[in-house]
């Protein structure tokens, strides 16, 4: 499992793009943390609008902002797949045995694919229909509710575990 | 110094810098990570809107996230006092950390004249510009924070880069959008 993945995320051109350029690092953490802020902003304000508060915005007109989400988390994605194919560089320890035996980074995954999950539910059962027909001061349902509140919970807990990654237990 | 020492070296200073436990230093950093988040996410979302994205949005129910702003200011601002105090001296002779915290003063006086001047009013202007500068002192502030972790010269090529990259992000949605209003009006 660890061999299969460092062949398959271990990538030389990310390693030396890191290795050659000091500035490389810190460039892609800016990056990935510019894109966690207009992940959380959009989809913060958009469940949260879900959840209740400010019941008197349109939910359809808040959906125009979600292309900058999308935006936001596709940066944040990327980013986070070059700091994992280029790890080596960094820490001079293969990305496969990190995602072996870093708990964290694992908490991180599961979280961002139950966000992922969670949408797909949201889009596939016509929740999201439901969302967008609430005008001024409707009220969404308790299903709707659910999932704004999971949303907001894995974003948190992404963050949480994502801040931990470096702290994983790597000795193994 | 002696001053920065003393604070440097308390219990709970100790406590944060050297318990093993994941709930001392890297939950600490967690929540100013989350304070972040939100603050900076919320009220960029909000300038967005200021800047004419999802126009449909209207501005007086926005207030209502304001109060998010000050619970996630609140939050950073704490945990940045804790993680300032287990390295005073540290960040406190770095140039940049005070490029930071001026950029933090400069986004959040802009966030305080908004909330009076535009969403406390019935029909105001939307200042597109002042949402803009806002959007500009975040973006300095993040990339000033991010880099008090590594040396100060490469701090400022990580800066030099950050500016190249959204100068080209900008011009390239400045063409996209020029041209695909071409092809509309054509």
């Amino acid at each position: 499992m660890e061999a299969l993945l460092n062949l398959l995320l271990k990538w030389p051109i990310v390693e030396t793009y890191f290795q050659t350029y000091s500035w490389a690092w810190p460039l892609n953490e800016i990056v990935h943390f510019t894109g966690l802020i207009l992940l959380i902003g959009t989809v913060g304000i958009y469940d949260l609008r879900l959840l209740g508060m400010a019941k008197d915005i349109p939910v359809a007109s808040l959906q125009r902002l979600l292309p900058w989400g999308v935006f936001g988390f596709t940066i944040t994605t990327i980013t986070g797949l070059l700091f994992t194919t280029g790890v080596y560089a960094n820490i001079q320890i293969p990305p496969g045995t990190v995602l072996v035996y870093d708990g964290y980074l694992q908490l991180k995954l599961v979280f961002y694919f139950l966000a992922g999950f969670n949408l797909i539910a949201f889009y596939r059962s016509g929740m999201s229909r439901e969302a967008e027909a609430l005008g001024p001061g409707a009220e969404a349902s308790s299903r709707v509710k659910t999932f704004a509140g999971v949303s907001l919970v894995c974003w948190i807990a992404v963050m949480y575990f994502g801040r931990l990654v470096v702290w994983g237990q790597l000795s193994g | 110094m002696e001053f920065l020492s003393f604070f440097e070296n308390s219990s709970l200073a100790i406590w944060l810098r050297e318990s093993p436990s994941v709930l001392a230093y890297p939950t600490l950093l967690a929540f100013h990570t989350f304070g972040m988040a939100f603050l900076v996410g919320t009220s960029s979302a909000v300038a967005l809107r200021l800047l004419g994205i999802a126009s449909d949005v209207p501005l007086a129910p926005l207030r209502k996230f304001f109060p998010v702003m000050q619970i996630a200011f609140a939050v950073s601002l704490i945990s940045g006092l804790l993680l300032l105090m287990l390295d005073a001296v540290l960040f406190l002779t770095m140039p940049v950390f005070y490029i930071k915290l001026l950029a933090i003063v400069g986004a959040l006086t802009i966030l305080r004249f908004l909330r009076v001047r535009v969403f406390s009013v019935p029909a105001p202007s939307e200042e597109p510009v002042l949402a803009g500068a806002m959007l500009l002192c975040w973006m300095i502030a993040i990339t000033a924070g991010r880099v008090t972790a590594y040396a100060p010269f490469i701090g400022w090529q990580s800066g030099l880069a950050v500016l190249i990259l959204v100068c080209v992000l900008l011009t390239g949605r400045y063409v996209v959008l020029r041209s695909s209003a071409a092809k509309t009006s054509a």
